[in-house]
């Protein structure tokens, strides 16, 4: 296949990013599709400010600070001036210092106290060392400490009285300390800076939670007399200040302009080679991914690859160990890096990158946060990771010591990805994806409201941010878990609420995976509820760091999977499908001949088998059966229908129109994702009809198939009413207000889906367009593509 | 989690609120309306309608014994006759040399639960104090959520700096919740700085593995030979206080203030027994 030459082809000697990006463009033109540079950008400096205290002073020149980024003294003088601050800079643009002085300032000379959120218990752990280190460096005396679940009983009493900076997560806070301010009295009443790193990974559900819970705790420091200034920090969004003061209900002060300099950056957008042009098929993103990182780390390049899945983490790495780990008795150059492993290994991981031990590093998206490994040269996307404003944040991995790198995204055959690449004018000129949250979702409200009256009663008159919660409250109280009397609601009911909220997900529970290889009993990975089903069901090919271990038996109720060690020469890949069924429409518009919808659905995923694959080959060697619960949720969709006098006068068959839905769905869905810059995972497609009687989904060769209710294949003739449906839904339980706004843009949608289409070169449907079809001797006429253009053309206005 | 925006949007419509067209500001805005009654919340959260469970119960039932002492909060005072005290007690058994029996003060609390935290609170505080050969027992009880300022008023009323309190697992269970309350009540809390003597620790180093738990009523029966009649379970003390708030009979309640008046007592008793 379309392989890359041997990497020796390259200078001997060792290059920086600039080069190899040179030589790939020389060698492989064919296959880039776009390509930009990132020209270095001096530093802006500016003065210490003079409130900084001379110890502070003192302690960064100890640390070779001898004055301030621009955006570290604007951020300075915004907190001097009392206002709420976002720092929204590049990753590595010493983001931290920008709430560091202030905090250290006012510790030192009010003893002021400072809380830290992190999103997770790793970036904690990072930000104390550093302020530890910061505090030695200048004899300061700042005493600051993680407080999370991992925090021994025996210190918590300690921290919470004599922390001057308490670094914790949202999840602590809602749990662990707003509902037992008390024991926090001291803390609260003198906290003058709260601090929220990483904003942008406070969208959808999550930020929703979380603008609650920063309402919960005002509402505490306000009853300790206290007031604090918001100091937070994102990575580049494209509304951080929009976001920045819907998480915090309150006007917030944005620097933007990044004082930081930064090396030259090339990046790269890679098409792989059409090996079927007909067909449309690509050689595969992971095949590329892995020459283009294995040319890299023999060029002596420290490199950085992002994989989509778990899965392909392991896959890649393994690839890569293969070649460079092969003699065991030395230390491994390849790691892989993802949620899921025990903190322990994380951290081993972390450090052997920033001592530069490790060469090559293979991670999910969990690296994509300010996780310090220190400096790297090549960023390897394998696939666009769904926003721009990600695949920004990724590359910026590369080029921390001011030299060249190189940034390649190589595109995967999701027609996403494709439309990226042969867009590359998207690419530049998109702005950054915005993050939406909807604090005020009722769900999530009522579940706050409850926390927090039990943290303090609500009087009469009292808000909860801007929303009155008088009609919450009387629920709250007809249910027996609030008592009113004399004008206040006092919480009576024996119960702890706040652990009945997960602020990340609806799922309850880890499952951990035990290794029962020769009658051992190891835990040696935890897999979250929700990947679960799609990772260790019976039979599954379950890897840490490459060592596939084979999962035996699923405890499903006692969340437990029991896996062994094999060496099997595949790995396996689940098949699920999801039905929707509508539950309630809200609001409907003519669509053309039909009509579009946007309400209420339930979503019903199953996983139904798994597929083996080999190694290198990919090729599919057998599969298997998977008996696992449905996962259940109540979501927001929009969708779009059409009645069956018009199909019937449209199609000759309803295969042709079932095919054209599918084509149709794949389409809208492309579309709509750039249009609300969903992520993925967030914003989900499917066709079925609209009781939820059946789904339909493309089979291996690309035309329809249904699935009934039972998991059986009714035949198509036999359905009575016919009514195929294509569903655009929020993938969260109760929604998260990604389809209200697509179904006031439906037009659109179709019209766009339409150009799409039309727009496409391939002759019967590809993986860039209405999905990949197989068969290429199909008449374009009578193609699956010209079925979904039909199908488009009579929901369209026109 | 069954619920969307979007149904709330609708029903904005539905009650003749603008509805939101931006994309952009839609989350945001639609919800500063929210719905106007509690049923349309319940059908918009597609929350199960839950029956309020309280029965009224008459007059006659409702009869709390004591005096209103204000507003809500009742005391009931009693005395207990017992052997003459030694000036003196062996504090040994505490790792401690002496113990005045005059100083000690036990107490014991009955609460809406043990989830713990904020949402906790004590409805009812039993105190006892050796008093001219007979022990004093006193009881406060809340019967509105008003009173409870009163009762801790009241309570702090009766320690003084010397005083050494006395409970069962009061160090981590008692002090820290009505450290909790009088914090939330804006109130100095008494107990802040005060010898306090729980006699759990004692009996458990003692007891442990002679008996099948150290848990005061086991204590109480095995060491002290007492026997309770009628006596309600600990975990039935919130629904008793919660039946009677809602306008039920007293009749629970008063069997709660009964199981609290003999554990002060057997604190007491306990005491001199581990003084012996």
């Amino acid at each position: 296949m379309n392989a890359l030459p041997s990497p020796s082809t390259l200078p001997a000697h060792r290059i920086d990013g600039a080069a190899l990006a040179a030589h790939l463009e020389g060698k492989y033109a064919d296959r880039i599709t776009g390509a930009f540079t990132l020209p270095a950008v001096p530093a802006h400096w500016a003065p210490f400010p003079p409130g900084l205290p001379t110890a502070v002073v003192d302690a960064l020149r100890v640390r070779h600070v001898e004055r301030l980024y621009s955006h570290q003294r604007a951020a300075w003088d915004a907190v001097e001036r009392g206002e709420h601050v976002v720092v929204v800079t590049p990753t590595a643009s010493g983001k931290s210092l920008c709430y560091t002085l202030p905090v250290v300032a006012a510790a030192m000379q009010a003893r002021a106290k400072a809380l830290y959120l992190f999103p997770t218990k790793a970036l904690a752990q990072d930000q104390v060392a550093e302020l530890l280190e910061l505090s030695r460096a200048g004899d300061l005396g700042i005493r600051a400490a993680t407080f999370d679940g991992d925090t021994p009983g025996d210190q918590r009493r300690a921290i919470r009285v004599n922390g001057d900076v308490v670094v914790s997560n949202p999840d602590m806070l809602h749990q662990g300390i707003l509902p037992h301010h008390t024991k926090w009295a001291q803390f609260f009443e003198n906290l003058k800076f709260v601090v929220i790193d990483e904003i942008h990974s406070y969208r959808g559900v999550f930020g929703s939670h979380l603008a609650n819970v920063i309402r919960r705790l005002n509402r505490i420091c306000a009853f300790y007399g206290a007031s604090p200034q918001y100091i937070l920090c994102s990575a580049t969004i494209g509304n951080p200040q929009e976001h920045a003061q819907a998480l915090l209900g309150a006007p917030v002060t944005a620097i933007t302009e990044s004082g930081a300099p930064a090396g030259a950056r090339r990046v790269l957008l890679w098409n792989p080679p059409i090996v079927n042009p007909d067909l449309g098929l690509r050689a595969s993103a992971r095949s590329q991914s892995n020459r283009i990182a294995r040319m890299a780390i023999k060029a002596g390049l420290k490199t950085l690859v992002f994989a989509r899945s778990r899965t392909l983490v392991e896959v890649l790495t393994k690839y890569l160990k293969d070649v460079f780990d092969h003699d065991p008795r030395k230390p491994a150059r390849i790691r892989a890096y993802r949620g899921g492993y025990l903190p322990t290994e994380r951290r081993g991981v972390e450090r052997a990158m920033r001592a530069g031990r490790i060469d090559g590093i293979v991670s999910t998206s969990a690296l994509e946060l300010g996780v310090d490994i220190g400096a790297l040269d090549t960023v390897v996307l394998n696939g666009y990771p769904g926003s721009v404003a990600a695949s920004w944040q990724r590359f910026g991995r590369a080029g921390r010591r001011q030299k060249p790198s190189l940034g390649v995204l190589v595109a995967t055959g999701d027609p996403l990805d494709q439309y990226i690449v042969r867009h590359p004018e998207f690419f530049t000129h998109a702005t950054p994806e915005r993050a939406c949250i909807a604090p005020d979702q009722p769900v999530i409200l009522l579940d706050h409201i409850r926390c927090a009256a039990f943290e303090l009663p609500f009087a009469d008159g009292d808000t909860f941010g801007p929303v009155d919660p008088k009609v919450f409250l009387e629920l709250l109280a007809e249910d027996g878990v609030l008592y009113a009397e004399g004008g206040r609601y006092e919480w009576i009911a024996d119960s702890y609420p706040a652990n009945a909220v997960s602020l990340r997900s609806v799922s309850d529970g880890n499952f951990v995976v035990v290794d029962r290889t020769d009658g051992r009993q190891t835990i040696i990975a935890e897999v979250d509820f929700s990947s679960a089903p799609l990772m260790l069901y019976e039979g599954a090919i379950h890897m840490v760091q490459s060592t596939p271990y084979q999962v035996e038996k699923l405890d499903w109720g006692g969340r437990k999977a029991f896996v062994t060690r094999t060496h099997a020469d595949y790995y396996t890949d689940a098949i699920d499908y999801t039905r929707l069924k509508v539950l309630e429409s809200f609001d409907q518009c003519v669509a053309g001949a039909g009509a579009s919808h946007h309400g209420e659905v339930h979503v019903v995923r199953r996983v139904a088998g798994y597929k083996k694959i080999r190694y290198y080959t990919h090729e599919n060697i057998g599969c298997g059966d998977v008996n696992l619960p449905d996962l259940e949720m109540h979501t927001s969709a929009v969708w779009w229908q059409l009645p069956q006098a018009v199909l019937d006068g449209l199609f000759t068959s309803r295969q042709d129109a079932l095919d054209g839905f599918l084509g149709a769905a794949y389409a809208l869905h492309v579309v709509a994702r750039i249009a609300v810059m969903a992520d993925g995972a967030d914003l989900q497609q499917s066709v079925g009809s609209g009781d939820g009687a059946w789904s339909a989904q493309a089979d291996a060769s690309g035309r329809g198939r249904l699935r009934a209710l039972a998991g059986g294949a009714p035949a198509l003739g036999a359905i009575e009413r016919f009514t195929p449906t294509v569903y655009l839904y929020d993938n969260y339980p109760g929604g998260i207000g990604l389809s209200e706004p697509l179904w006031q843009r439906q037009a659109e949608l179709v019209a766009r889906a339409m150009a799409l289409i039309r727009g496409c070169g391939c002759r019967a449907g590809c993986p860039a367009c209405t999905g990949p079809v197989l068969d290429d001797t199909l008449d374009p006429a009578t193609s699956p593509k010209a079925h979904a253009l039909r199908v488009l053309a009579a929901l369209s206005a026109a | 989690m069954n619920t969307t925006l979007a149904r709330l949007q609708v029903l904005q419509r539905q009650t003749g609120a603008q509805p939101t067209r931006t994309a952009a500001t839609a989350p945001r805005s639609a919800a500063r309306t929210l719905p106007a009654g509690v049923a349309q919340l319940r059908a918009l959260l597609r929350l199960r309608e839950v029956p309020t469970v309280a029965h009224r119960a008459n007059a006659a039932d409702r009869v709390l014994p004591g005096t209103e002492i204000a507003p809500g909060l009742y005391l009931t005072c009693a005395r207990v006759p017992g052997d003459p005290l030694p000036t003196l007690l062996d504090g040994t058994f505490d790792r401690r040399s002496f113990i005045d029996p005059q100083r000690v003060l036990f107490f014991d609390t009955e609460t809406t639960g043990l989830a713990g935290g904020t949402g906790t609170r004590a409805f009812m505080i039993g105190a006892a104090r050796w008093r001219d050969g007979a022990l004093e027992v006193r009881q406060l009880t809340i019967t509105t959520l008003a009173a409870e300022r009163a009762m801790l008023a009241e309570f702090a009323r009766w320690l003084e700096p010397t005083t050494i309190l006395a409970s069962y697992n009061g160090k981590s269970y008692d002090a820290p919740l009505l450290r909790t309350r009088y914090r939330l009540a804006r109130m100095a809390d008494p107990t802040t700085g005060l010898e306090h003597v729980d006699l759990l620790y004692p009996s458990r180093r003692r007891w442990r593995g002679v008996y099948e738990n150290c848990r005061l009523c086991t204590i109480e029966r095995r060491v002290l030979g007492v026997v309770r009649e009628d006596d309600l379970p600990g975990s039935d003390a919130p629904a008793a206080w919660l039946t009677y708030l809602h306008g039920g009979s007293a009749r629970n309640l008063c069997r709660v203030a009964a199981h609290n008046r003999q554990d002060v007592v057997s604190l007491a008793r306990l005491l001199l027994h581990l003084a012996a």
